[in-house]
């Protein structure tokens, strides 16, 4: 757990006059879950944006595996997003194709495997995975958000990258899936090493999952620590995350 | 003491005030107009600016598109889906098209062509007159506002639920998949359409000639073929590829640079039909120069 995959240093990002990231700094290590908390609209989507290359920060670096994002062309860039997974907040499925062909689109396209029988394989074990084997042949249109979620999250995963961003993987899920998905989180982390970045709103999942939590205020990391540190914390902008129970 | 002022003195002060006020006025007027000048020219270079942005973004994306048609891995169970999406699809309408049109020009141009005893013209004129012009514009028209919208609103929602993105970041080429696809399926389907609308139109000029006068069916077929010369058919099907790839290329360009946002799925479209009409009418206008000037000069 020292060698440093994603490492982001003076991240900031205006939008239309409006400073959205204004000093991100922070660095995830190999095998490594970083949750990352903040208020609705803070730039939390938009950080791990920018470290896909889907967005252009206005300074700072984002450098993934030592390598600057920015710098890297499009072989290059290519190579780095087929190791690196990503699940939209939207899930993102394209809806002009079943979750089958969804889920084989990254396989024949990216990974180039041609052997149908692999690629059917790997599908039922990713839809396996995420508790949805039964919704192979549908299309996304006919599946509930939460259930659209978790395909998103099987397409994510069913490459097998060795980084994964998360945007949320639970939300709008019932209690029972979200522990689900959270365990197949670790069990992930677990199986393949990788090393993750989870945007997430429900604290249990960042209970179960994080080996580290930062967390953004106004476009700044205000706070960084494990779960039980943070938890402890007094500061105003970090307490009610773990106390929204409200305190005793 | 003093007396009566001067009269002198009284035009040198009205001259002086004259002065002051013309003075006053002109270099108001100056500053007003230096302020237009001013005001002109920012607004003149916002426009070049953004005439200028524009072009780029459109090399850009004529660049990346063109990159991508020959790149390895072409997607070819694509291209025939989106052909019988683009192609089967719009069948009907444009067979339907091409056959009224052949009629109503036979039924239009009988009358005027009997009084001067021509009337056996008319089959080589409705022929000429829908294969060289009419057909190819008129079904590019009906193409640009069934296809290219079409193609504008499909990839218009791709992009805004972020549909493109998980593409490209999953590490495969959204443009060679659903651009090139789209723009080479309408490449092949526009003129095919075209000429079947062609075929469809002479059928129903001989219709027309059947109730308006009556000729057997071969000899109306050999009138209109003799009429027509290769020079009638090559620059028509040239006229129709180009027609097509503005089609295939308009639609995709307004999808995929749509803004975020759900309303801009329904301008996407919009404009999509829009640019692709006033872009097949001028290709029309400047292939009509071309075809004249390499054939009939
Ligand atoms: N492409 C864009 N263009 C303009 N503004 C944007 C863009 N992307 C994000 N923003 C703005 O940036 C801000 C942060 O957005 P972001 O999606 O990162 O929030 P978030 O922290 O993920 O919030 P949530 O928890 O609700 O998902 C928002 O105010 C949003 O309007
Ligand atoms: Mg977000």
């Amino acid at each position: 757990m020292n060698h440093k995959v994603i490492e982001i240093a003076g991240l900031k990002k205006t939008f239309d006059g409006k400073q959205i990231l204004k000093n991100i700094n922070f660095s995830v290590f190999e095998n490594e879950n970083l949750v990352l908390l903040g208020r609705s609209g803070e730039g939390k989507s938009v950080t791990i944006k920018c470290i896909i290359g889907l967005l252009e920060q206005d300074e700072g670096s984002v450098k993934i595996y030592g390598e600057e994002v920015l710098d890297m062309n499009q072989s290059r860039l290519k190579e780095m997003r087929t190791k690196t997974g990503f699940l939209f907040q939207g899930a993102a499925l394209y809806d002009s194709m079943t979750v089958r062909e969804n889920l084989a689109f990254p396989l024949t396209r990216v990974l180039k495997i041609r052997n149908r029988q692999d690629v059917e394989k790997r599908i039922i074990e990713a839809l396996d995975a995420v508790g949805l084997s039964d919704a192979i042949n549908k299309m996304p249109s006919d599946l509930s958000g939460g259930m659209r979620k978790r395909i998103g999250l099987a397409r994510t995963i069913i490459v097998k990258p060795k980084i994964i961003l998360f945007d949320e993987p639970t939300t709008g899920l019932d209690p029972i899936s979200s522990r689900e998905i959270c365990d197949l989180i670790m069990e992930i982390k677990r199986k393949y090493r990788t090393s993750s970045i989870i945007i997430t709103h429900d604290m249990e999942c960042a209970r179960i999952t994080a080996d580290r939590i930062i967390v953004i205020h106004e476009g700044e990391c205000i706070a960084e620590g494990t779960f039980e540190e943070l938890e402890k914390s007094t500061d105003p902008q970090i307490h009610p995350f773990f106390n929204w129970m409200g305190d005793p | 003491m003093p007396g009566p002022i001067p009269n002198s003195h009284i035009s040198g002060v009205f001259v002086i005030v004259f002065a002051i006020l013309t003075k006053i006025s002109f270099w108001n007027n100056f500053y007003q107009f230096s302020d237009r000048l001013i005001y002109m020219k920012t607004k003149a270079f916002r426009t070049l600016k953004s005439v200028l942005y524009q072009v780029g973004e459109q090399a850009g994306f004529l660049g990346l598109v063109f990159k991508n048609s020959v790149k390895k891995g072409f997607e070819w169970n694509e291209l025939a889906h989106q052909c019988y999406l683009i192609g089967y699809k719009s069948f009907p309408i444009v067979t339907l098209t091409g056959f009224v049109l052949g009629f109503v020009l036979t039924l239009q141009s009988e009358p005027s062509m009997k009084a001067f005893g021509a009337e056996s013209l008319v089959p080589g004129m409705v022929a000429i007159s829908a294969i060289r012009e009419i057909c190819p514009v008129i079904v590019a028209l009906i193409c640009a506002g069934k296809i290219s919208s079409g193609i504008g609103a499909e990839l218009g929602s791709m992009s805004v639920t972020e549909q493109i993105d998980a593409m490209e970041v999953s590490g495969a080429s959204p443009v060679q998949y659903l651009v090139v696809t789209r723009i080479s399926a309408c490449i092949l389907m526009v003129p095919l359409l075209t000429s079947l609308a062609d075929a469809v139109a002479l059928l129903g000029g001989y219709m027309g000639t059947t109730i308006a006068g009556g000729m057997s069916f071969p000899l109306y077929f050999r009138k209109a073929m003799s009429s027509l010369a290769f020079s009638d058919l090559v620059p028509a099907v040239i006229k129709t590829i180009f027609f097509g790839f503005v089609i295939g290329y308009v639609g995709c360009f307004k999808g995929y640079h749509s803004n975020r946002g759900t309303e801009s799925v329904g301008r996407a479209a919009n404009s999509a039909v829009v640019t692709a009409s006033v872009w097949i009418i001028v290709i029309d206008a400047i292939a009509v120069q071309i075809t004249n000037a390499l054939y009939y000069n």
